[in-house]
Order: structure tokens, then sequence, then C-alpha cells
């Protein structure tokens, strides 16, 4: 763990700078909350805390647009309604500067707050319940030593019924074991730190395990691929056909720290997770993630049969793409290395849900930045160009070209999309 | 987007005046009222950018696509006199469609009711130079709404006095190319206006509408960028440069598309 501290230790100076003062404050104002003041010195743990939220990409969720790091607001928009995220930067009023660290461990583990009212899902507790009490204290003093900012959020969004929080009971008792990480004895350290960090703090299966009807990750699709904002979260389970089989753990590795990896490169809410989260966990975490991922098996649907390449829509697709897109994917779908991705063999192209396909073709969309790979290369819109049956067309066609095989798009599931993230096509 | 509930009310703000104007066809107050109705990103007043990048990602700039059909500016009267020149400066032979058929004078129709009719990105103010050197370019307080709707005017004059009250568009193909050669050579004397302006106005215009991108009006079917062989809106050819001395075969591609795209 003392290599996780010393990895982060460049990137912490803004934050240490802050420290000594905040050290006199807390000395000098006796005014301050009693619980401020439990940890004289927390420097470490709170290091420690900082690579914790990190691996958790707390600040994701818990920053509104243009808002202040860790001060909420942002509206997280689910199946039931909009729930803003709350604010826990140390503010007495509109934070949690109030609460102690066992009030703290009780959300992550059990979902509820200090007066035991109940937390929504979308604060992934289903996975939180997995991080160690000492983890959670740690990212606990890292979160005390943030500067306490005054932003209050209306935390009651929802609608009737679903405003009634007791409710959470029903759902907790059919979805919800609560329980720290169990390290699997048969497997390796290095296997157990990766499990421990995909199912706790990474909360991986959030995104990448289909909901069912009331809003839980379904657990027997578990890893196999979700959707999340219309993009698509593509199957990470070891599936040769979906999922990262033809993945080596380097890859992976390399994916989760560079944004981009065999061709392919992170784009929609996955390059936040690359640039706010991954890119700056340590290397040694990265492979044990990848190793869990790899390791723990493969699950996936059976494999499609290509539609043909003399299918009407294929050839209306062909001609779009060659018009349209080849022009940077290439021809042959092979993109050109580090700057525009590769389609043909990409597994997020062939997933069963062509969300983020669709999505990426109307908005555009620009890659992960990381230190690594900072240029970030930009995909343009094509919604204005390109109605609804065409993006079908193009979509059906990138999908089973090249040896790619998925279900062909119709011109509806492009509409549904095209309503959630602009307008009707003209 | 220009839909057909606005073209009432942008024909009567064209509309030619009863009576001609002591200066121009059309008051500084009109003119004004016009570009806040047309223009979307007024080129009128400087935008001072300071600390971000004045755009965002992935941002489009769609452009709204003409619907053709109708006239906004011209009136039936101008529009077939257009039609008229235009045919004979590309006529339509056995290398495809010419000007009239690819949509070219409704191409000039929109352009004249947008930002170009206008001249709304040129400083208008004067001095003009009555005898300019050909460097020192637009010597004229004339837009090309104003060009268009006196010079046409001023060409339906000229031929009712000297071909038995006829117009333009009822002359034989000889007499037209006679007329549109001597005004190209500024011989040709109307009253009140510049013959050789009005031939170079209708003869730059149309030489973009046939080669501009159809989504503008003009060059339906891309037959204009079909008989020089343009690609269009394509830009990657490393394909193509691999094989040298081999024929190019893929077909045009505009804005909107091209026919194996699908109907829109």
């Amino acid at each position: 763990m003392s290599a996780n501290v010393k990895t982060n230790w460049t990137g912490t100076r803004a934050w240490l700078r802050r420290m000594p003062m905040r050290r006199i404050v807390a000395a000098t104002l006796l005014a301050m909350p009693a619980a401020a003041l439990a940890d004289s010195d927390n420097f470490v743990e709170a290091g420690r805390g900082r690579a914790l939220v990190t691996a958790g990409d707390c600040v994701a969720c818990h920053t509104a647009p243009g808002g202040k790091p860790f001060a909420g607001g942002l509206a997280l928009q689910t199946p039931f309604g909009a729930i803003m995220t709350p604010n826990i930067t140390p503010d007495n009023a509109t934070g949690i500067g109030s609460w102690t660290a066992d009030d703290f461990a009780r959300a992550m583990h059990e979902g509820r707050r200090p007066n035991g009212t109940r937390l929504y899902p979308a604060f992934p507790y289903t996975y939180y319940t997995k991080v160690t009490r000492a983890d959670s204290d740690a990212i606990f003093a890292y979160l005390r030593s943030l500067d306490p900012v005054s932003n209050s959020v209306d935390r009651n969004t929802l609608p009737f019924p679903f405003s009634i929080r007791s409710s959470m009971a029903v759902w907790n008792g059919m979805f919800f074991t609560a329980g720290e990480f169990k390290p699997d004895p048969n497997r390796s350290e290095e296997y157990n730190r990766g499990a421990y960090l995909v199912e706790g703090l990474g909360h991986c299966g959030a995104c990448h395990t289909p909901l069912n009807a009331l809003g839980a990750n379904k657990a027997d699709r578990y890893l196999q691929g979700g959707q999340i904002d219309s993009w698509t979260a593509p199957n990470i389970t070891n599936d040769m056909q979906a999922g990262l089989g033809k993945w080596s753990v380097d890859d992976v590795v390399q994916y989760l720290k560079t944004g981009q990896a065999r061709g392919v490169i992170a784009s929609g809410p996955m390059k936040d997770v690359v640039e706010n989260s991954t890119a700056k966990m340590p290397d040694a975490d990265l492979k044990a993630m990848a190793v869990f991922l790899k390791d723990r098996g493969a699950a996936g649907g059976p494999a499609p049969t290509p539609v043909a390449a003399s299918d009407g829509r294929m050839k209306v697709g062909e001609a779009i793409f060659v018009d349209t897109c080849a022009a940077c994917h290439v021809r042959s779908g092979e993109g050109i290395a580090r700057v525009f991705p590769k389609l043909a063999g990409a597994t997020v192209v062939t997933q069963d849900d062509p969300a983020s396909l669709i999505h990426i073709v109307i908005t555009g969309g620009q890659a992960a930045a990381t230190a690594t790979h900072p240029t970030a290369p930009t995909m343009p819109s094509f919604g204005y160009r390109l109605n609804d049956e065409q993006i079908a067309a193009v979509v059906t066609y990138v999908r089973n070209s090249w040896g790619n095989a998925a279900s062909p798009v119709a011109a509806d599931a492009v509409k549904a999309i095209r309503g959630k993230v602009t307008g009707p096509a003209d | 987007m220009i839909d057909t509930s606005d073209r009432s009310a942008m024909r009567a703000k064209f509309a030619p005046p009863a009576e001609k104007p002591r200066h121009a066809g059309m008051s500084r107050r009109s003119l004004l009222a016009t570009a806040a109705l047309l223009i979307t990103t007024s080129g009128a007043t400087a935008k001072v950018v300071t600390k971000v990048l004045p755009w965002r990602p992935n941002e489009a700039y769609p452009v709204p696509p003409v619907v053709p059909g109708g006239w906004l500016f011209f009136t039936a009267e101008e529009a077939s006199v257009v039609d008229a020149i235009v045919d004979r400066l590309i006529p339509a032979d056995e290398l495809g469609p010419g000007a009239k058929d690819s949509g070219v004078t409704t191409f000039i129709d929109r352009q004249l009711t947008g930002p170009y009719g206008g001249h709304d990105w040129l400083y208008m103010q004067g001095p003009f130079s009555s005898n300019p050197l050909p460097t020192q370019g637009l010597q004229s307080p004339l837009t090309p709404r104003q060009q268009y709707r006196q010079g046409l005017a001023a060409l339906a004059a000229y031929c009712k006095a000297n071909f038995g009250g006829r117009g333009f568009a009822d002359l034989s193909a000889e007499d037209k190319d006679r007329l549109l050669a001597g005004m190209e050579k500024g011989d040709v004397k109307f009253d009140g206006f510049s013959s050789r302006m009005l031939f170079n106005a209708v003869h730059a215009n149309t030489m973009e509408g046939f080669f501009a991108d159809p989504i503008y009006g003009g060059n339906k079917d891309m037959a204009g960028w079909k008989l020089i062989g343009f690609p269009g809106v394509r830009y990657d050819f490393r394909d193509v440069i691999d094989n040298p001395n081999k024929p190019y075969t893929l077909p045009p591609v505009g804005m909107q598309g091209q026919p194996a795209w699908g109907v829109r």
C-alpha cells in the first residue's frame, strides 16, 4: 500500500500545500467541531485516501458541470428520475463536515445516512460495501482535508413513489448483500487485489452490467455489458466474441492507463473514467484489475451471424462509410494507430447494444487525453448530415464488415437515441 | 431553415417598390430589418474573445438545405429572365444539364435573400471611385439585391424598347447571345443602369450556383461536378493515389450525400 502513496505523491502537491494551514487552523480555532480535530495528524492516511478516491472516481459524480470538485450537484439520470449528488466536502451546513468516520463507513457499507435514512443505490454502496473499514477511514480522512465548499443540493428530486427513501429497505432486501470483500484463498494476491478494486471502489459493474426493472444490476449478467447515458458499456468478462478474450493483461493495463489499446480509444463516459481515475492509478493496481478481469471467467451471448454484404442496408451503409468515415477510419476499418480508432475487430463495435456507435455518429466525441497520450483525437458529429435510416445503415455496415458480426440496427433505435442526445433530425 | 410559412413575409420584404426610389431599392430601415430576419450569425459587430477558445468541441454548423420551389426574392417575371440568361450562359448540351435545369436561378434567389444579397459583410459606406483601378475591387454602393432589381428592370425596359415590346425571355437564342455579349463588353447602354454590372453579377453567380454544393439550391444532382470530374466533399484520396494511371470511379458526394446513401 505504501507504493500507492508514493506513486501518487507528485499529484498530491496542491493538497500538500494546504496542509500546514489546515493544521494551524485546526489548532487555533476552538470553534471547529470536535470531529475535525479527531485525527491530529492524518497526513499519511489522507494521502492513501486520495489514491482510493481516485480509484473510486468519486469526483465524477460528486461534481456538477463547472462546479467545485466534490461539492456535488450533478443530476444523475436514472430510469426513476434525476438524483442530485450530494456535497461531500467537509462543509458543516451543506457537506459532510459534521460526519464522523463511523458515519462515513455506515454510508459506504450500508447506504445509510447518520440519521438512518437510506441512500439510493445510484450511490454504489452495493459495491462500496466491499471496501475495508481501513480504506473507508482513509477516504474519509482525505475528504476532510478538502476545502469546505458551501453548496446546498436538493437531495429529494425523485418523484413519488421513489421519493419514499424507506422503500430502499425492501430494495436492499432483494438486491443488496452487505459485507466487506473476502479474498479467495485459492487465488493469487494480485487477483484478489484486482477483485477488491473492480468489485469495490472501482464499481465497474455499475455500468458494465445490465439493470433490471428496479434499477439493480442483474447478478446473472455481471460484467456482461450495460448501457449508461446512451453509451454502451461493453462486456468486460473474458468472453472471446464480445469481451476481453482477445485482449492480453498488458492490453487492459495500457487501455486503463492511456485510454488506448489494440487500436481502440476510450470515448463517452469511459473517457472520463480513464482521465479522472484509471490513468492516475498505480500500474500495480491496474495490472491486478486486468489479471482479475482476465482470470475470473467468460460469459456472453452466442456469436451472431453477420448480416450479408448483399443486404440493402449494408450496400447503403457501405456507400456512406466510403464517402464519410473511410477518410479517418480507413476503407479496411483499420483506423490509424493512436489517432483514429480501429473498427475492424473492435469489441465496442460488435456489442449487442449499438448505443455507443449510434451516439458517437450523432454527436461526435472526444477521446481520452492522458499523460501518455495527450492528443485526445476528436470525431466530428454527423447527426446533422445523416438521417436515422442512414445512421442505421452505416452502423449496421460497420458492425458486419471486415470480420465483424453483430445484430443489424433499425432506424427506430437511432431515433430513440437521437431523441435523448439531441433534437430530432430535420 | 426557411420554411414556407415565412415565405410570404419574405416575398413582401423583397418585393420591388411600386415606384422607383430616389437612391436604392431598399431603405436602411428595411435592410436592417431584413438583416435581423435573415442573419443568424451577425457579421455586423466584432466579438472580443478572451481566455477561452471561441468554439466548443464537436460543434457542427449545418447549412439549412435550400428547398426548391417558388421565389423568395425574384418576382416571377424576374425569375423567368434570370432563367433565360443562365440558360444561355451554361446551356444544356450533350455533356449534361445546363444551369437552368440545375437550379441555378433558385440558388441565386436564395443567396440574394441572405447576407450575400445585402453585402452584409462588406464595407459599403464609400467613397466609391467613378473610375476605379481593377485592383480596387468593388466600387459601387449597390448591393447584389439592388443590382438584380434595378438591372433586371433596366434590361426589361431595354428589350421592350429595342425588340418590339418583347421581353428578354421571348427573344431568339441568337438575339439573346448577341445582347448578352454586348452587355459583357458594356457596349449595350441601358437607361440608368450599367449593363455590364448586371452581366457580371449573373455571370459570376451562375458559375457559383452551377458548381456550389447542391445543398445551396444549384448544382442539382451534382451536374456541375460530374461535368468537370470534381469528387465533391471527399477529403482523403490515399487509396486512389496508391493506384496511379487507374481511372477514378467513385461518384461525387455532396454535403447531403449522394444517391447511394438512400432517399433523404
